[in-house]
């Protein structure tokens, strides 16, 4: 492609024009010289530098003058390329890099004719040619080639066209008969401005910044956790709907936090600067991971406001821009103030770091309540807490080295699954346990002594019921010890989604209900939003959701039961154990029963590594004191015994009822409140120069924000900051910025950008295609920043509206139509080739911003994350057919039907995205069950549809995905494909049943499986058409 | 290269319109490689690479250091660590923790292999112990990204891409890139991310395939409920005969391509399946790897990796995670060692006697070594001067050791070998000069092999 590119630049030469240095000589140079002889000091060889007229027309050492303008036969690299040695020729063989023919001559014509140079055209100021519009600058150009600007495409494409290209949607029947039916000269223009006001436009426009703004919702190294960023992706959404000028939205991103009187909305902005990725591998070195992250940023910001390629400069000055390992730094020192450590903590309430807290006034009141009422709680409990008197610790330490506070596991007689799970009981049985213990996971066999294992189907939400018989006694407390294991895809203990959800615990004495009073976990950091009060509060909505990983023992719940139990040796004992919460499958997977007839015991359970009963009851900073006499403890020592005995006292009982109502209704309404990460600013790190990039050199010189010299020096007093760079960004001194952003959409448009690389407008990108056009458009652009009228002024272009369809003279002269000689057909992007087919069928459920979703994925997808182990669960209701932009983006393990159609990871910016032709495109198209689905709904709505014929309905259904009827041919071969498929459907009942199972759509009341499994053979080939997925 | 493809699909135009679709040839890649003619003979046509991901210790596998043993509790002398990067060892004393196992020797070559491997020391004499390989990353993800890609900016693509894209693909009913993972059962199971195996900055249609030991093995491989392989296949013909109505009067060569990838996909529908049906393989095979078809285990994919080099899948990537042993060490490799040491031999040995062997290059190794100092007191913790790989197959001089470390088994000091050195040596035996096969990216010509690498000749037959 690029050689017929080349084509088109060499040929004014042919027409007589002269040598332009930017058009004709800077690409052979910059691919051929500048290597050695370019900007980067430190690879230049014989001391030459051509990229500078200056440099270029000295005398070297020896007094040959390497360039002599006018005079091609004294100039040593005329000399030196037409060289005719091996030895001597340039460039050297060795660098495989070869000089044609026409490329020597067009250097020794540029000599010739006076050696010009010119700057580089990306950092000349923008020249606006007046009175222009873009179908006058493309038909010039195209006149050049003796070409002209096609007819438009007829109205059904066009439609069809602008609706996918402004909204990703396909136009519905009503649009397109509106427009056709509209014989008006405005039609168009009023179809465009209705589709630019839809927030669907904002939808679609958001999806190129989000990948440039490399947002997703999760951290990208390590654990990948998911981490709270989609606030910044409905600003931007908000941001497109209301068509914020370009100016004002990029000031808000790169410096919103440093706006005088900060809203909330420029707050999450400035969440642009935290949407690195980020590490919380316990043993990575902080400065290594800053120094990424910093790099990160500048890649960033060089990449989506000037189209540059800064982030090469960070071991080296730039071998081909003049771009400094100076300017890559101080870039980077502009960040310098963001509040951040190297590990970023991935859970709990420290996690993530700067985060905002999104409340109403009135949520941040209720908050403020609530959080007093938890306080005067805590208060209550350390007034009423006895002190730890020499008599009563005496007790306790007796009655604890007699075994009083043991755990008594229980030996169950049946367990249950209501939903279809396995239960099996592991008495005296041995059987495999694979814990976590000191660092490593232990594999061993042993006996299960009371162990409760699930196995078999996984249902979304279970109950299980387990019967027991203690022996004769009095029982304060009941345990319930949650086995950690391996085995188990969530946390190493739920069997499903990605933590367990309990929701109820109940025990029942033969008919009788018994009530508990506490509910204690032993591990309650990790699950301080879904505390463990909600498994006895009654309300299956609430759950204990604790997310845990690397604790080196099990989970143990303690319930206290608000009467003492009394038990003969033939009371039996039934425990329910309810899942109803919201994730799905997030089932026990392992647990044994205990009871304890002391109120003091703490929820400590056997020993994991080798799976050995031991007694438990104390918590761990307890433990040591049992044996240690009280008069030897340390102040702290009292401390945590009089915490304990807080804790354990029964007189306290009702107090700690009123702590845990307090602390659920605390983070209930604080688990409900979105955060947002933000950027927060803090006094400026030191930013140095590291040499080759190595973060353990700390010999480089300091520097301080500077945007790069080439473009001069900011005006600033003072160290400059984010909000400065933001302003000179969009300021008339940067001439890069408008360039950058419109050679952006225009791709959205047309396939390709008039520059070629999005992401490199430097000397190695590609002199635009018409850089008349790129100008007028860049100025247009920046005389108000509005990105809907820059786009509102490309659709409604001739150029925009032409047939895609190529004469053979064009294909010839413009055979990749870089000139613009007709439109191009353009497979839609990931999100579209999904948005299509739920708007097609009727599936697609609107929504604007909001959390994102969870559509249906693979099982087993993310067995490799780790840390902590987890499993997917898929949304519920409307979720699940929500458009694909809102999918929950985990960078390491991106949904695998958006992969599969080219959508980016976002680890990093993206400015261009591939677009592929690969079978496993076809797989999802066939048999993902979200197009499986959307083809069983496409067909229950085309036979519910007011039409009667198989060829009305094949029409019907035409008009929806593709904005036209079949033809005669296609409605045979689709006629066809029904009726075979009707006759193998009637043969084969339970097949037609088995299709139509796929996806969570309920099926209509009244249903003929064979008919609808039939029709859905023919929607579904509808939905796998390369048209479907194409915008012609 | 894009322009042969536009001559390509000119040629592919005429053969829809003269012989039909019967013409069309793969389209997972090219079968004729970016790299045609290949730049010198090759030695092998195809790799597998058998990563142990972690992390292996080279002290308790490939690297006897009877020197650390007498150290063994003593402090490391400072004149070897001073200014280096250290992980989670930064600011503890740093101890030497002796080799936690014995050596034997094995084979006619007499190499020393810890005495936990005896199954690779049996085939000693075809692999070829690389004790002096090197690398520039401390952190798993991006260790990784360097073996994989010789690079750590994101977006470099896999060297199971660049193969692929360099010779093209044998199979066409079968990616030419195709990834297993398998875990350990000593939790030591760092996530591997996808982006390991990604294309990048090439056509994504080179990027790797994982497959997958639950649900489909690759996914949306199976037809929905329901659906036979009939009928299925008669809605792949309705698509394809609409599609090529379309092409038919638009002439858009991506049509014919998408005809062509969809009956690419129906054949990898049933070629798949069958790849991975391991019930006729006899129970002697299944024996000598110590596979349980449908476990997903490394002795699993060990078989599944022959049966995907017999099939002529150009890159093999076999990940084991489990292998990062900052405690317990010992216990560790011991582990490790019943986990992978049979099914290794068993896959060398298997491929040595249905002749393959001699045209695929078998690789085993990590992302960095161990360090010779203890962590916690029984692990030890990441470590990049110096650690083992080994190689057998095609192209490779077998039965020897090539290279050393230092008497502690901290720095590969005799003959190193870098990431890149490793990777230029991998192309040089498929036939490609790592000098000449580049991309052009962001006005750099991008190569596997970075701005260095050398051939390791030493290692060659």
């Amino acid at each position: 492609m690029r050689s017929a590119w080349l084509m088109f630049a060499i040929s004014p030469l042919l027409l007589g024009q002269s040598v332009s240095f930017n058009r004709d000589i800077r690409p052979i140079m910059a691919d051929t010289c500048f290597r050695c002889h370019g900007p980067d000091a430190g690879t230049r060889m014989a001391n030459l530098r051509l990229d500078s007229r200056e440099a270029a027309t000295k005398p070297n050492r020896r007094g040959q003058i390497p360039i002599v303008p006018g005079d091609p036969d004294k100039s040593l690299i005329i000399e030196r390329i037409f060289h005719t040695s091996e030895a001597r020729v340039m460039p050297p063989p060795y660098a495989h890099k070869e000089l044609s023919t026409a490329q020597k001559e067009t250097i020794r014509r540029w000599v010739a004719e006076g050696a010009k140079y010119e700057g580089h055209w990306a950092y000349e100021p923008i020249r606006k040619p007046s009175g222009a519009s873009i179908d006058e600058l493309v038909s010039k150009r195209l006149a050049r080639e003796g070409l002209e600007i096609s007819a438009s495409a007829d109205k059904r494409t066009l439609v069809r066209r602008v609706s996918l290209d402004l909204t990703g949607l396909p136009p519905s029947p009503e649009d397109v008969r509106a427009f056709l039916d509209d014989k008006s000269p405005q039609a168009y223009e009023k179809l465009v401005d209705r589709l630019l006001r839809s927030p669907a436009y904002a939808e679609k426009m958001a999806i190129h910044w989000l990948d440039a703004v490399r947002y997703a919702d999760s951290a990208g190294f390590h654990g990948d956790n998911i981490f709270p960023a989609w606030p910044y992706r409905d600003y931007v959404l908000n941001s497109f709907r209301d068509n914020k000028p370009f100016d004002q939205f990029s000031r808000e991103q790169l410096a919103g936090d440093l706006l005088p009187n900060a809203t909330e909305e420029q707050k999450i902005a400035s969440a642009f600067n935290r949407l690195n990725r980020v590490s919380a591998e316990g043993g990575l070195q902080p400065k290594e991971y800053l120094a990424k992250y910093g790099a990160d940023r500048v890649r960033t910001v060089s990449t989506v406001w000037m189209g540059s390629t800064l982030g090469c400069a960070e071991c080296h000055d730039h071998k081909f821009d003049p771009f400094l390992a100076k300017d890559f730094y101080a870039m980077k020192a502009f960040f310098a103030d963001i509040k951040e450590t190297g590990l970023v903590p991935d859970r709990g309430p420290k996690a993530w770091g700067s985060k905002l807290l999104l409340a109403t006034p009135e949520q941040r009141q209720q908050l403020a309540a609530l959080e007093n009422k938890l306080a005067e709680a805590k208060a209550r409990i350390e007034k009423a807490a006895p002190e730890p008197a020499p008599a009563l610790v005496e007790s306790i330490q007796k009655a604890y080295a007699a075994g009083a506070y043991a755990w008594q596991i229980q030996r169950p007689l049946s367990a249950k699954s209501a939903n279809g799970a396995t239960l099996t009981i592991y008495n005296e049985e041995e059987v495999d346990m694979m814990p976590y213990y000191g660092g490593v996971i232990r594999g061993f066999r042993a006996k299960g002594n009371g162990l409760v294992v699930a196995s078999g189907p996984v249902p979304d939400r279970d109950t299980y019921t387990v019967t027991f018989r203690p022996a004769a006694g009095t029982w304060k407390s009941l345990g319930l010890e949650i086995v950690q294991d391996e085995t188990l895809p969530a946390n190493a203990v739920a069997r499903g989604g990605d933590r367990l959800m309990l929701s109820e615990v109940e025990l029942m004495a033969g008919q009788k209900p018994l009530r508990f009073t506490m509910a204690t976990s032993n591990i309650a950091d990790q699950s301080y939003q879904q505390p463990p009060a909600a498994v006895i509060d009654g309300d299956p909505k609430t759950n204990w959701g604790p997310i845990t990983y690397g604790e080196n023992k099990n989970l143990f719940l303690a319930l206290r039961l608000r009467e003492p139990l009394v038990t003969d040796g033939k009371t039996t004992l039934r425990v329910t154990l309810r899942h109803d919460g919201d994730i799905r499958k997030g089932t026990l997977g392992r647990f044994r029963l205990a009871l304890n007839a002391v109120e003091y015991a703490w929820p400590e359970g056997t020993d994991v590594s080798t799976d050995k009963k031991r007694p438990g009851g104390l918590p761990e900073d307890v433990l040591r004191l049992a044996k240690l006499p009280s008069a030897d403890w340390k102040p702290e020592d009292r401390k945590a015994f009089t915490r304990f005995l807080a804790w354990s006292d029964p007189k306290l009982t009702p107090l700690h009822s009123e702590l845990a109502q307090a602390e659920q209704a605390y983070f209930g309404l604080d688990a409900s409140i979105p955060r947002s990460l933000y950027t927060e600013a803090t006094t400026p790190t030191e930013t140095r120069i590291l040499p080759r990039g190595n973060f353990l050199d700390d010999s480089g010189a300091v520097v301080e924000p500077a945007i790069p010299e080439v473009f001069g020096k900011l005006p600033t007093q003072g160290r400059a900051t984010r909000l400065d760079l933001a302003n000179w960004i969009v300021s008339p001194q940067n001439p890069l910025t408008p360039r950058v952003f419109v050679n952006r959409i225009w791709r959205q448009f047309f396939g390709t950008g008039l520059s070629r690389a999005l992401d490199d407008l430097g000397s190695q990108g590609e002199v635009p295609t018409n850089p008349e056009l790129m100008d007028w458009l860049a100025a247009e652009f920046a005389s108000d920043w509005d990105m809907r009228r820059l786009v509102r002024n490309i659709v409604l272009s001739r150029t925009y509206q032409q047939s895609s369809q190529a004469s053979p003279e064009a294909l010839a002269k413009d055979p990749d139509n870089r000139l613009l000689s007709r439109q191009t057909r353009l497979r839609v992007d990931a999100e579209i080739v999904h948005d299509i087919a739920l708007a097609a069928s009727g599936l697609l459920a609107p929504r604007f911003g909001g959390a994102p979703v969870k559509p249906y994925q693979p099982d087993g997808y993310l067995t490799t994350l780790n840390f902590p182990k987890r499993d997917y669960s898929h949304s519920q209701g409307p979720d699940l057919y929500a458009r694909a932009l809102y999918t929950q983006w985990q960078r390491t393990f991106l949904h695998p039907s958006l992969m599969t159609f080219d959508a980016p990871s976002r680890e990093e910016c993206t400015v261009n995205r591939t677009t592929s032709n690969t079978p496993l495109q076809a797989l999802v198209l066939l048999n993902d069950p979200i197009y499986v689905e959307a083809a069983r709904v496409f067909a229950q709505n085309m036979l519910a549809a007011p039409v009667r014929t198989l060829r009305e309905r094949i029409d019907w259904a035409f008009e929806r995905a593709l904005a036209r009827p079949a033809t005669e041919a296609e409605q045979s071969i689709l006629t066809e494909l029904y009726q075979s498929n009707l006759k193998r459907f009637t043969q084969e009942p339970l097949a037609a049943q088995q299709l139509l199972t796929v996806g969570e759509a309920p099926l209509p009341a009244k249903v003929r499986p064979a008919e609808l499994a039939a029709a859905t053979t023919v929607t579904r080939a509808i939905l796998n058409l390369h048209e479907t997925i194409t915008r012609n | 290269m894009l322009e042969l493809n536009l001559k390509r699909r000119a040629f592919l135009e005429r053969s829809i319109a003269g012989f039909g679709l019967a013409a069309l040839s793969n389209l997972w890649g090219k079968t004729i490689g970016a790299v045609n003619p290949l730049h010198h003979a090759p030695k092998a046509k195809r790799v597998i690479f058998l990563y142990q991901a972690g992390g292996p210790s080279h002290l308790e596998t490939f690297d006897p250091k009877p020197k650390l043993a007498e150290m063994h509790g003593k402090p490391m002398p400072e004149s070897f660590t001073k200014g280096q990067q250290i992980a989670q060892l930064q600011g503890r004393p740093l101890i030497c923790y002796g080799p936690q196992h014995g050596f034997q020797k094995f084979g006619q070559s007499g190499a020393d292999i810890c005495e936990h491997f005896p199954h690779i020391g049996s085939v000693a004499d075809d692999i070829c112990i690389v004790r002096s390989m090197w690398t520039e990353q401390i952190n798993h993800d991006p260790a990784h990204t360097i073996m994989n890609t010789g690079s750590i900016i994101t977006g470099r693509p896999s060297m199971g891409s660049w193969v692929v894209y360099g010779l093209g693909v044998e199979n066409q009913d079968l990616p030419g890139f195709v990834v297993l993972m398998s875990s350990g059962k000593g939790g030591q199971n760092q996530p591997v991310a996808g982006r390991q195996w990604s294309a990048g900055i090439l056509p994504s249609k080179f990027q790797g395939v994982k497959f997958n030991s639950v649900g489909d093995p690759v996914l949306y491989v199976n037809n929905p409920p329901g659906l036979s392989s009939d009928m299925q296949k008669d809605t792949i013909r309705a698509v394809n005969r609409l599609n090529q109505l379309q092409h038919q009067s638009l002439a858009d060569p991506e049509i014919q391509t998408r005809i062509a990838q969809y009956e690419m996909a129906f054949r990898m529908q049933s070629s798949v399946p069958d790849l991975v049906d391991m019930s006729k393989e006899p129970a002697h095979v299944l024996e000598a790897y110590g596979a349980k078809p449908g476990d997903g285990s490394y002795a699993s994919n060990c078989l599944l990796a022959r049966r995907l080099a017999e099939r002529g899948v150009r890159f093999i990537q076999l990940y084991h995670r489990d292998w990062d042993h900052h405690g317990g060490v010992k216990d560790g490799i011991v582990s490790k060692a019943q986990e992978v040491d049979k099914a290794t031999a068993a896959l060398i040995r298997d491929l040595k006697q249905r002749g393959l062997l001699e045209d695929t290059l078998v690789v085993w190794g990590g992302e960095f070594g161990r360090t010779p100092m203890s962590q916690g007191g029984n692990g030890r913790d990441h470590h990049i001067k110096g650690f083992s790989y080994f190689l057998a197959g095609g192209g490779i001089r077998g039965g020897q050791v090539y290279g050393a470390t230092d008497e502690l088994g901290y720095a590969a000091v005799e003959k190193p070998v870098s990431v890149h050195d490793f990777h230029a040596t991998m192309l040089h035996l498929l036939g490609i000069n790592h000098l000449r096969m580049t991309v052009k990216h962001q006005g750099l010509d991008v190569r596997l092999t970075g701005i260095s690498g050398e051939v390791v000749k030493g290692i060659l037959a």
